[in-house]
């Protein structure tokens, strides 16, 4: 008879009722708070060891009398995907990380209150009329490119998707990632009814399509790919935080999409006023200034000392496209379908 | 057989099965109704008919090759005693559990444009580039994970083959070809059924892998429609319908599986250490070599791989690494407690069935753990969550649905392993045991033990090590505590942050090789 192993299981199984209890009440606050708290959602990386997340918390927290407590979800599709499931039962009194292109999805969930806030100036290459939604970063989509590897880039979008010896490029799901999709509201920009045609003449040179950012960044980092659909300021990365320049992205003549990260008030929050305050505070240099190494991305609002070094020299399209939100949910299925249809020919 | 006087109580394996029916029944109900105004009729476009032949196609290669390569290695593993070969099944055991993401990029380091199979060829002076995504890449990261899952279920199962076959072959000296026919060749068939229904449905519901290695929309599975359907567009009752229609075929195929092979009886017997016969035949040895050769080439590199992560390993251990591993362990010991006991009442009601001559019913126990595969993960967690929304906070409801619907995805594995160990018990000494009057608790304990320990130990290594790397549900309900170590690698990753990605990855690896030695330890097989 092996008793140990006998005494071990028995013991767990015994224990794996209390474990799970335990578990289940490990997340409860503890009691007798005093200070009220601000739940805001968000994607992972934001609130990582490397993201803004705790730094934001630290310095709202300074001035609010609050806690502001942040939940996160995968990404920004994953947190789309939770709202929906929690419906008016979400805890979230704010919600951070959207994207412009799911806006009008999130809108229709029922869930967003109007944020009154009154934004102000912002240095956005678009004008934002939103009442629903505001901005607090953003920057465009972009191929970036190793240039001890690639020495002559396309110089626009059609001559990437139609050149045969053109470079070969990973790129991300559009059914499952939010670039992914944008690179689809992009090329439907730019090519217009010939954006099958394009897509089909591009398929060859697309090593594969992630599920999601993260896959294919590192897919081309570890030298799969000669180009990754990416953003403008992912160089800015590089030489910061690796020292390292050989990364641009790739300036494209016909203009850039934009992605636009946004943030809005729930309709279950209950301490609206605290809501309303954390997104001006969202707007204000202290939210601002962490933004452009923390997230990588442009502030929505330039902070006083400006932008940081790293983002000297990235490109600066002329033109930037965003459509409307409506419109990108009218056609979403459509395009997506257009793309199977090309990429599976 | 007689029966106990009054009203029998139920099998605990048929409550499992209830409860695991009325989950997915309530999961698919809630999603539907939930899904208000959309009426969403599902047509299986032109689309979706290619990505199922495809799918279809790729899980029936990705079986025939796992199993066929499982088999040979299982012989050769059970022929030959070499140094290193307790390392050899443990390597085994983490390469059958590894994360679909680390496969992912593990594949494409050995075997990518710039992996280490390009240099190779570039420094021999060939100016081939290799070219992983397509078929080549989803097959070799199937037949990696699948074959290293055959070849552990096999040679448990090999491992529990008479002694008095044995010592009957030497008696009647048999050769290597009649060992192979009527010893080995039998236990093998046995178990070929239900693992290739396993295998089949891990690779019909491959999620990251396929899309990620499959280069393109056309090589997709049903899985990722639904996950766009459930959680981009948002359309619930499209979700539904989809896992739906998986569901059903994956019930078809499992059922043709099971009906077309009948398992053969077992005779009562001990186990003794076991000297084969054939272990001294020339032609076999060269063989075993070759095949032994061919699993190492196969497994090997993809695992050495991670070891890539090795650099960043003194940045990734802080707080946020001990207080995720701390949550990690926890969900993965009630998940694996969770998954072996449920798999034990399925295989004691599928053998109690059988003993009373109802072969459906005993195979409808055993068609069970492996469809609950074909569930897909979302859908399952968000109509769970949907029932509980409301009851409990979204958090606790993920710290509750999480050990939940990992333990239900490493059902199939732990029944694997157990339920023929279940079986074996059954025919060995089932009579006897009903003659003595013991059931319950008391029969587990004094006659199906010491058959169920070896494989318990498999079972349980292999289902918290699946449940450890899982990241699939943590997705949506990750959060400040709710972090495990696999949510740690998707942030880190979504950071730019590759290297302690591939870290964190290197850790889950040496998590799963722990666990695996230590049940093959407990086993030694």
């Amino acid at each position: 008879m092996h008793t140990p192993a006998r005494f071990l299981l028995a013991a767990l199984t015994l224990a794996s009722p209390a474990l799970a209890a335990g578990l289940a009440a490990l997340p409860t606050p503890a009691a007798a708070q005093e200070r009220p708290t601000l739940t805001v959602y968000t994607y992972s990386s934001f609130v990582g060891r490397y993201g803004p997340g705790e730094a934001i918390a630290e310095r709202f927290e300074a001035s609010c009398g609050c806690d502001l407590e942040w939940v996160t979800a995968d990404d920004a599709g994953s947190l789309l995907g939770r709202l929906r499931l929690e419906g008016a039962s979400t805890q979230a009194d704010v919600v951070l990380g959207l994207d412009m292109n799911l806006a009008a999805e999130a809108r229709a969930l029922g869930l967003f209150a109007p944020h009154g806030v009154e934004p102000g100036p912002l240095d956005m290459p678009v004008a934002w009329e939103d009442e629903t939604f505001l901005p607090y970063d953003w920057g465009h989509l972009a191929f970036v490119y190793d240039t001890t590897r690639l020495d002559a880039p396309p110089e626009s979008l059609e001559a990437l998707f139609t050149d045969p010896d053109g470079p070969r490029v990973v790129l991300q799901d559009p059914r499952t990632s939010a670039p992914g999709f944008g690179l689809l509201l992009w090329s439907s920009a730019v090519f217009g009814e010939g954006l099958a045609d394009a897509w089909a003449a591009l398929t060859p040179r697309v090593v594969t399509f992630t599920t999601g950012w993260s896959e294919a960044y590192g897919l081309f980092l570890e030298g799969e790919a000669d180009m990754v659909l990416s953003y403008s300021t992912s160089p800015a990365y590089h030489r910061s935080v690796e020292d390292e320049t050989r990364y641009e992205a790739a300036r494209f003549a016909e203009g850039h999409y934009l992605h636009v990260e946004i943030a809005g008030i729930t309709q279950a929050t209950d301490a609206p006023e605290l809501a309303r305050d954390f997104l001006r505070f969202m707007l204000s240099d202290a939210f601002q200034s962490l933004i452009p190494e923390g997230n990588w991305m442009y502030p929505a609002r330039l902070p006083e000392g400006g932008l940081p070094e790293s983002f000297e020299g990235l490109i600066a399209p002329d033109v930037a496209f965003l459509f409307d939100p409506e419109r990108v949910s009218a056609q979403r299925r459509g395009l997506i379908d257009t793309w199977l249809e090309a990429t599976t020919r | 057989m007689r029966r106990a006087p009054g009203r029998r109580l139920p099998h605990p394996g048929a409550l499992v099965a209830l409860a695991l029916a009325v989950l997915a029944a309530a999961a698919f109900g809630a999603l539907i109704a939930a899904a208000q105004d959309r009426p969403s009729v599902l047509a299986l476009d032109a689309y979706l008919r290619r990505i199922l032949v495809f799918s279809l196609a790729q899980a029936a290669l990705s079986t025939v090759l796992s199993l066929a390569l499982g088999a040979a290695l299982a012989l050769a593993l059970a022929r030959r005693r070499f140094p290193g070969r307790g390392l050899a099944l443990a390597a085994l055991g983490a390469a059958a559990v590894m994360p679909a993401i680390v496969v992912v990029f593990s594949v494409v380091a050995v075997y990518g444009r710039s992996g280490w199979l390009a240099v190779g060829l570039e420094a021999t002076g060939l100016t081939l580039r290799p070219d992983p995504f397509g078929w080549p890449g989803i097959l070799l990261a199937h037949v990696f994970l699948n074959a290293a899952l055959a070849t552990r279920v096999y040679l448990d199962a090999l491992s529990r083959a008479p002694a008095e076959h044995w010592r009957l072959a030497a008696i009647l000296g048999f050769g290597a070809r009649a060992t192979f026919a009527h010893l080995d060749r039998p236990i093998l068939m046995r178990e070929t059924p239900g693992l290739a229904g396993l295998v089949f449905l891990l690779c019909f519901t491959s999620f990251a892998i396929v899309l990620t290695l499959g280069g393109g929309p056309g090589k997709a599975t049903l899985e990722v429609a639904i996950f766009s359907a459930l959680r981009v567009e948002l359309d619930f009752a499209r979700a539904a319908m989809l896992a739906g229609v998986q569901l059903a075929i994956c019930l078809s195929l499992t059922l043709v599986l099971h009906w077309a092979v009948t398992r053969a009886p077992v005779v009562p017997t001990e186990r003794l250490p076991i000297a084969r016969p054939d272990a001294g035949d020339p032609r076999l040895r060269r063989l075993d070599r070759a095949v032994l050769a061919l699993g190492g080439a196969l497994v090997l590199p993809i695992l050495a791989a991670t070891l890539e992560g090795a650099a960043a390993l003194p940045r990734v251990f802080d707080r946020d690494l001990a207080h995720a591993a701390t949550t990690s362990v926890a969900i993965a010991l009630v998940s694996a407690v969770l998954a072996c006991a449920m798999a034990i009442a399925l295989a004691g009601a599928a053998q109690a069935a059988r003993s009373r001559r109802r072969g459906r019913l005993a195979a409808a126990y055993d068609v069970l753990p492996a469809l609950v595969l074909a569930i897909p993960p979302f859908a399952l967690t968000a109509g769970l969550f949907l029932l509980l929304r409301g009851r409990v906070g979204p958090t606790q409801a993920g710290f509750l649905l999480l050990p939940l619907v990992n333990a239900i995805g490493a059902l199939p594995f732990a029944y694997r392993f157990l339920a023929p160990a279940l079986a074996t018990s059954a025919e060995r000494h089932g009579r006897l045991a009903a003659l003595l009057g013991l059931t319950g608790l008391r029969r587990i304990a004094i006659v199906d033990w010491p058959v169920l320990r070896r494989p318990l130990a498999g079972a349980f290594a292999f289902a918290a090590a699946l449940s450890f790397g899982d990241f699939g549900i943590v997705a949506l309900f990750g959060g400040t505590e709710l972090r495990t170590v696999p949510y740690l690698l998707y942030e880190r990753l979504g950071a730019y942050r590759l290297d302690e990605a591939a870290a964190i990855g290197l850790l889950l690896v040496a998590a799963a090789f722990a666990l695996s030695a230590f049940a093959t330890r407990m086993a030694r097989c």
